[in-house]
């Protein structure tokens, strides 16, 4: 086996790959997911925190309070951005329907320590936008008010929770686990799938076009030309993976160990590029291939995001520099098994490749 | 008679074609991989999905924390006394000391106290609802009751607060007839232990959700319309996007098999034979697609009986169906190799995913998550009943665009089209240009510029989903700018491809016309299409950026046609480069007049 011979294979795909201009959609694609999830989760804080949206929280929200006056009626009038008027009901649930007023209370006699439970109606607008904000900040409210009327119900309550101070308002956003935690591990593994899938593409082309028997009349051996298309997927993995840290670095999003985090995303991709290489020679025919192949990734996957230590959780956590000695362990370990599953498939696809050469 | 005859021996064919090459090879695999697959499912459901295990490290010399805490994988939870912590404590994100915590001052610190509290709400709930006294623990139910407001979304969308009433300490009046309500009871009416258990349940929900974010409450609601206070942000249909997923997945695998069994008939050139019998185009395409079609729908109705829900949510998805079929086809028909072909399908597959589930997250607050059909099969899944407006309202771009692209398909489905190796934009602009008929240009151009319509619509739908998140004034000149970036990309494909085909058909005289008949068929599309279907949106400000529907016709058909007519005459005078910058222009005329007559600027 000669690495020059490997190498020829490997720009000859390249070439291709290149020529086609549709790595080109790859990256297209990596950009057009990162607005995306950034614009999910801007549109989810903003949807539920109406602080997020400048342009809500200066208003003024009109809600009419009804029924038994009491402590929380006071606890609305206290919230700057609430209005409370005294309405009757049924002038007040009609301005509601008119967008006059935001929400209506109704607050029955049942007397704070009372057996039952104080039920409250709370009428407001279906599917809207500033009702979802105007529920937000009348939660706040009811809040208070349910931990109030658990403080005078308190002899009843036989056990309490532990106490424990922590300090709110810390500014922790709902981001920081997003990104860390779904988004990096998610994108850095991704170019290892799109390789994988690349490399069942390059060697069912072989076959399907009749291009292989010239391929192997060349002085070129069987698991040189192998190897060569293993090497054109495999280089893509950390130019794209790394392309993806470096955007999320361009947002402003630190990534601690940006170079273990390649080389994680690269041996991962190993693994995969030789189970699907072996799928794509024994079946010799891209549908079938693709097919098999992709049920078995969501097997696979599904089945190392059950195991402790995965090599997704592995990348979240040295993408947020928690990760400690495990990581050298767990690469070791993949290590291993590519090394194990290079030497079978190397001698699976030298046999299979000098075979009957048909598609199965 | 002939025709169908013809639809159904090329399915016949079809059929035995892909049992022949699946069925004794792929067959027993695909069953084991099953089988494992739900094996695996059922481990990773017990097991739990390891992801973000020990991102944050805790240190603490409470026993009893510590192993409340431990109860979460995402600490690492380290017990020893308080000296043996401080000496190292920036290694710890969290110390807890006398029950106080303590927090590092880092981004990471600050998410695992964010994360820490809520954990610790969930444990304080949880030592609520075990209570022999619920209603001591739990003293405050709300009764939501939703008013389907008179106006409708628009009113908010348009810029129009709720109550827009300054500084007036009187109480507003209704204008309309006050009808009589009565008095809600003040009695809960459900015995403590339904509440409890529902208690239970919602808080037990959704932890891998609500790991990200404790905006959403649990999903669902079991009791009625009874929420306590923390329950009362809307629920995220979480269970039913899942479920959703479950049934776009496998449309996903079939439309591929589509789509490689038209590639298949490229791989060397092995459809001349099919081309070569007396079976149209069209038949062939449709009898080839029909075998797909059936098994997809047939794995749907499955699946809608295996998970016991209504019927009707096939109907959504039949469009759906139809729509990736197409795009399959031509998919199939465009790529030139299996490494193109596996590119571009998992672009559209990642672009039709977006379009179809973001959307449906929002179901239960925003009328514009209708826009894509799933959100239908999440409100049918949820008991929400559908109107046939909303069904026409989310599956009419589908229906369209389906059928629009399997036109092209059919009058592309020629030898010349298919063993072509050329470049993806020269295929694109060649297939676009076999739809147009130079014989009659300007009909061609008319029509291809009204069945466009769909296509711009179903972009600047998903623009309007991406923007109008952000903050207001940045949203509506993101939404701006893009908008007249689609519209003036859709109007000039015609014109441009059918001048690249023949440019001295062009002349100046000729240029004028193309792009008269060109806006004329945009805004008839348009207008037609929104008199249909959109109405709902247009009227709101977002809505008139996107579909300039505003005033009188003769205004935005003059906008058109300059805008047309400029990148039309670049592309003459200066070919790529032309259009490029013919591009630019009339984008930027496009956003002046938006700005102008719209948004009321400059005045």
């Amino acid at each position: 086996m000669k690495v020059k011979n490997i190498g020829l294979i490997m720009k000859k795909d390249l070439k291709g790959l290149g020529h086609e201009r549709t790595i080109l959609l790859a990256i297209l694609l990596q950009l057009f997911i990162a607005l995306f999830s950034s614009f999910l989760m801007v549109g989810l804080t903003s949807m539920y925190d109406p602080s997020a949206l400048s342009k809500y929280s200066t208003v003024h929200y009109h809600i009419a309070y009804n029924g038994t006056d009491s402590d929380l009626r006071d606890l609305l009038a206290s919230d700057a951005s609430l209005r409370v008027y005294d309405m009757e009901l049924a002038p007040a649930l009609q301005s509601l329907k008119e967008r006059k007023l935001a929400a209506v209370v109704y607050v029955p006699e049942t007397k704070p320590d009372a057996v039952d439970p104080v039920k409250i109606t709370l009428y407001t607008i279906k599917n809207d936008l500033q009702a979802a904000v105007v529920d937000v900040k009348l939660k706040e409210q009811f809040v208070k008010y349910e931990g109030d009327l658990r403080e005078i119900r308190a002899e009843r309550i036989r056990e309490k929770p532990v106490p424990l101070d922590i300090p709110k308002s810390t500014g922790g956003s709902d981001f920081y686990e997003f990104v860390y935690g779904l988004l990096i591990p998610l994108l850095v593994i991704m170019p290892a799938i799109i390789s994988s899938a690349l490399v069942i593409d390059l060697i069912t082309e072989e076959y399907q076009n009749n291009t292989l028997e010239t391929l192997l009349s060349a002085p070129i051996s069987a698991n040189e030309i192998f190897w060569g298309k293993v090497a054109a997927a495999l280089v893509l993995v950390p130019l794209q993976a790394g392309i993806w840290l470096f955007l999320l670095m361009l947002n402003g999003i630190t990534i601690v160990n940006a170079p273990q985090i390649l080389v994680y995303a690269t041996i991962v991709a190993m693994v995969l590029i030789l189970v699907a290489s072996v799928t794509a020679l024994y079946y010799r025919e891209r549908t079938a291939a693709q097919f098999v192949y992709s049920t078995a990734i969501v097997v696979l996957m599904l089945f190392s995001l059950a195991l402790p230590e995965n090599p997704m959780n592995i990348i979240a956590k040295l993408a947020t520099g928690s990760a400690g000695t495990e990581q050298w362990l767990v690469l070791g370990l993949i290590i291993a098994v590519v090394m194990v599953l290079s030497v079978l498939t190397n001698r699976y696809a030298v046999k299979s490749m000098r075979g009957n050469q048909a598609p199965r | 008679m002939g025709y169908s005859r013809d639809i159904l021996t090329i399915a016949k064919w079809e059929v035995k074609r892909s049992v022949g090459t699946m069925g004794k090879n792929v067959l027993p695999v695909a069953l084991i991989l099953i089988f494992l697959l739900v094996a695996v499912t059922g481990f990773t459901a017990k097991s739990g999905l390891h992801l973000q295990d020990g991102i944050y490290k805790i240190g603490t010399d409470d026993p009893e924390l510590a192993s409340l805490f431990s109860g979460d994988a995402r600490f690492s939870v380290k017990l020893a006394d308080m000296w043996t912590i401080q000496r190292n404590q920036d290694y710890y994100d969290l110390m807890v000391f006398n029950r106080v915590v303590y927090v590092h001052d880092t981004d990471r610190g600050k998410a695992a106290a964010k994360t820490m509290d809520r954990d610790y709400a969930k444990y304080r709930s949880h030592v609520y609802n075990q209570q022999s006294d619920l209603f001591a623990a739990y003293p405050l139910w709300i009764d939501v009751q939703f008013i389907k407001s008179e106006l409708d979304f628009t009113a908010t969308q348009s810029g129009q607060q709720v109550s827009v009433r300054p500084r007036s300490n009187q109480p507003p009046t209704p204008t309309g007839p006050v009808e009589p309500v009565a008095i809600p009871d003040a009695s809960i009416g459900i015995s403590s232990d339904e509440l409890r258990s529902s208690l239970q349940q919602s808080t037990s929900q959704n932890s891998q959700i609500s790991r990200y974010t404790d905006m959403f409450s649990g999903s669902g609601n079991p009791i009625g319309t009874y929420k306590t206070p923390d329950q009362l942000s809307p629920p995220l249909p979480f269970d039913s996007i899942i479920l959703v997923f479950l049934f776009i997945f496998p449309l996903y695998f079939m439309s591929q098999f589509y789509m490689m069994s038209i590639m298949n008939e490229r791989v060397g050139r092995r459809g001349e034979l099919l081309l070569s019998t007396p079976a149209r185009p069209s038949a062939i395409i449709l009898g080839k697609a029909l075998p797909y079609f059936v098994g997809m729908v047939g794995i749907s109705a499955l699946l809608t009986l295996w998970i016991k829900a209504s019927p009707f949510i096939v109907l959504p998805l039949i469009p759906v169906i139809l729509f990736f079929l197409a795009v399959a086809l031509l998919i199939g028909m465009i790529s030139r190799s299996f490494k193109e072909l596996s590119f571009i399908s998992i672009f559209f597959s990642t672009i039709a995913t977006s379009y179809l589930f973001f959307p449906s997250i929002f179901a239960n607050i925003h009328v514009v998550s209708l826009i894509s059909p799933l959100t239908l099969i999440v409100l049918t899944l949820q008991g929400t009943a559908i109107t046939a407006t909303d069904y026409l309202y989310s599956t009419s771009l589908f229906w369209l665009s389906a059928v629009v692209l399997f036109y092209v398909g059919v009058v592309n489905f020629r030898e010349e089209r298919l063993f072509s190796q050329s470049d993806l934009f020269v295929k694109t602009s060649d297939f676009i240009a076999s739809t147009l008929s130079f014989k009659r240009p300007y009909l061609s151009l008319f029509l291809f510029n009204a069945f466009l319509i769909p296509f711009v619509f179903m972009v600047q739908l998903m623009l309007l989903v991406l923007f109008f998140n952000l903050p207001m004034p940045l949203s509506l000149i993101l939404l701006l700018i893009g908008a007249a970036f689609v519209e003036e990309i859709a109007k000039s494909m015609g014109i441009y491809s059918m001048i690249k085909k023949a440019p001295s058909f062009f002349t100046w005289p000729v240029i004028v016309g193309a792009s008269f008949v060109t806006a004329l068929g945009f805004l008839f599309g348009e207008k037609l299409l929104l008199f249909v279907t959109l109405s709902q949106i247009t009227e709101s400000v977002f809505g008139s950026i996107l579909f300039t529907s505003i005033g009188v016709l003769w205004m935005p058909f003059l906008l058109h046609f300059s805008c047309v007519l400029i990148i039309a005459a670049s592309i003459k005078k200066g070919g790529e480069i032309g259009y490029g910058i013919g591009l630019l222009a009339a984008v930027a005329v496009h956003c002046l007049y938006n700005m102008y007559l719209i948004l009321g600027w400059f005045t």
